[in-house]
């Protein structure tokens, strides 16, 4: 008898039913708005983000550098044998390093010669990785710069080598980089030597998939891919990967970015790609262009400018 | 004892909490940037009905919703589903399991594992609804495996550990008229 009563007190009250019930209602509201509204809520989720991980920074880094070492560890038994390796393939460096060497003088001398300047505008900010997605479903990382660095949604993140992804959802001190793995990724790229443009789609593995390939013939297992800053989502020329072909015969990138080891991005400044829309008009700015537009670095350049093209 | 009693809950849901955010804090260690072919299970899910169905004066449903809300919003997940379907979830079960006190363990298993595959359809059948982009088939169930899997290993840790057991008559006689 008193352990109904003592149940109908603990469990089934109306009241608290009712509590339930709302706390419910709140819940599938928030899924609700967050599908209707979807930035308002990220930039919420973002905010939350930025409150909460920064917190945890003291404690992240040196957990994270433990795991690592005892993961390292086991590398250590074959030190031997690695030294081994490294040491002739760094006898192979130094015959590439004297090529790369004559090389870049005689790259610097032609592009003397052709009073090339490379984009001033591209310049990078470095922010440390601080977390992951904390999710097998999601390749994403949060990084230690945000809004206060400067750092915009939509901007390329790289690591030393090649593209990683694209900033999506920045706090104040933090901001997340979807990765090129991740579902939602896809960059518009081009893949040379063949100058076949295709779009890299995530799926969730290691090596996203190449789709819309005009002519797959084209191309071959081990073309260079890079972005082709259609859309105006990146700036064109960021190298993504190489192409490599899964056992099924389908087209993927095998990324250059050092997956493993994410630690430093760089993000790369974008002020837009600057698009031709008609034959004759003038060079105007992407109408759809979310990043603030740079200013003309003097007035008499931009008006000259206009006089030649009008 | 009154007192006792209440300090002594509250402790506890603090712990409760304490243990989410350690689970929150590893899952979130930058270790795995490269996708991975497995997923781990829910622990926050298994914890959560592990101490509902014991004490569920331990993780009051407010509690449990902040802490789940939390996680949607840290792991990318859309805000508000999960921690919906997860406290629906814990209601059901306490009404199911803790109605007749004599459960056995492998009945309470098989009601647990029925729930988590409830919640994981749910989340799914929802997502598809709404025409949310979702993982792999094989990634979820890989993690609901793993949950229910891990869910006696679970129990083991929280009624060794922490001391989170079922009251037994006389207990829940003396909390409930207090």
């Amino acid at each position: 008898m008193s352990r109904d009563r003592t149940q109908r007190e603990d469990y089934t009250t109306p009241l608290r039913r009712l509590l339930i019930g709302i706390l419910c209602l709140c819940l599938a509201a928030m899924f609700l708005v967050w599908r209707i509204d979807n930035p308002r809520v990220e930039r919420f989720r973002a905010q939350v983000v930025d409150r909460f991980v920064p917190n945890m920074d003291w404690a992240m880094a040196p957990v994270t550098g433990t795991i690592k070492l005892l993961r390292d560890f086991q590398s250590y038994q074959r030190l031997a044998e690695q030294n081994q390796e490294l040491r002739s393939e760094l006898r192979q460096m130094r015959a590439w390093k004297e090529a790369a060497l004559q090389l870049e003088q005689e790259n610097a001398r032609l592009l003397d010669l052709n009073n090339v300047r490379l984009d001033p505008r591209l310049t990078f900010i470095t922010g440390v990785v601080m977390a992951d997605s904390g999710s097998p479903f999601r390749q994403s990382v949060l990084l230690n710069v945000g809004a206060r660095d400067g750092i915009q949604d939509g901007w390329a993140a790289m690591d030393g080598i090649g593209l990683v992804g694209r900033i999506s959802g920045t706090g104040r001190n933090t901001a997340r980089v979807i990765l090129l793995t991740d579902t939602a990724m896809a960059v518009p790229a081009t893949i040379q030597p063949s100058g076949q443009t295709a779009l890299v789609t995530g799926d969730n593995t290691a090596a996203p998939v190449l789709n819309f390939l005009e002519n797959s013939d084209l191309v071959r297992p081990g073309d260079r891919v890079i972005s082709s800053g259609d859309g105006s989502v990146f700036p064109a020329g960021l190298l993504i990967g190489q192409v490599a072909q899964d056992p099924s015969g389908r087209l993927r990138v095998r990324l250059s970015a050092d997956y493993e080891r994410l630690e430093f991005l760089r993000v790369l400044r974008h002020h837009g790609t600057e698009v031709i829309s008609d034959s004759g008009g003038l060079v105007v700015p992407a109408p759809d262009a979310t990043t603030p537009r740079a200013r003309p670095e003097n007035l008499d350049e931009l008006a000259q400018g206009e006089d030649d093209n009008g | 004892m009154a007192s006792g009693q209440r300090a002594r809950v509250w402790l506890m849901r603090g712990t409760f909490s304490l243990l989410v955010l350690i689970i929150m804090f590893f899952q979130l260690l930058p270790l795995e940037t490269q996708p991975r072919q497995w997923a781990p299970p829910d622990l926050i899910m298994g914890l959560a009905f592990v101490w509902a169905l014991r004490r569920p004066d331990y993780v009051p449903a407010f509690l449990l919703a902040t802490l789940l809300l939390l996680s949607d919003l840290l792991f990318q997940r859309p805000p508000g589903l999960m921690a919906l379907l997860i406290i629906l979830a814990c209601e059901i079960l306490k009404v199911r399991i803790l109605s007749n006190r004599e459960t056995t363990f492998m009945a309470e298993w098989i009601e647990v594992a029925l729930a988590i595959a409830a919640v994981t359809a749910l989340n799914r059948v929802v997502l598809n609804l709404t025409g949310v982009a979702q993982a792999s088939l094989t990634l979820t169930m890989i993690q609901m495996i793993m949950t229910i899997g891990i869910y006696p290993i679970l129990i083991a840790f929280s009624q060794t550990v922490l001391g989170v057991r079922k009251l037994t008559p006389v207990e829940a006689d003396a909390i409930g008229n207090r």
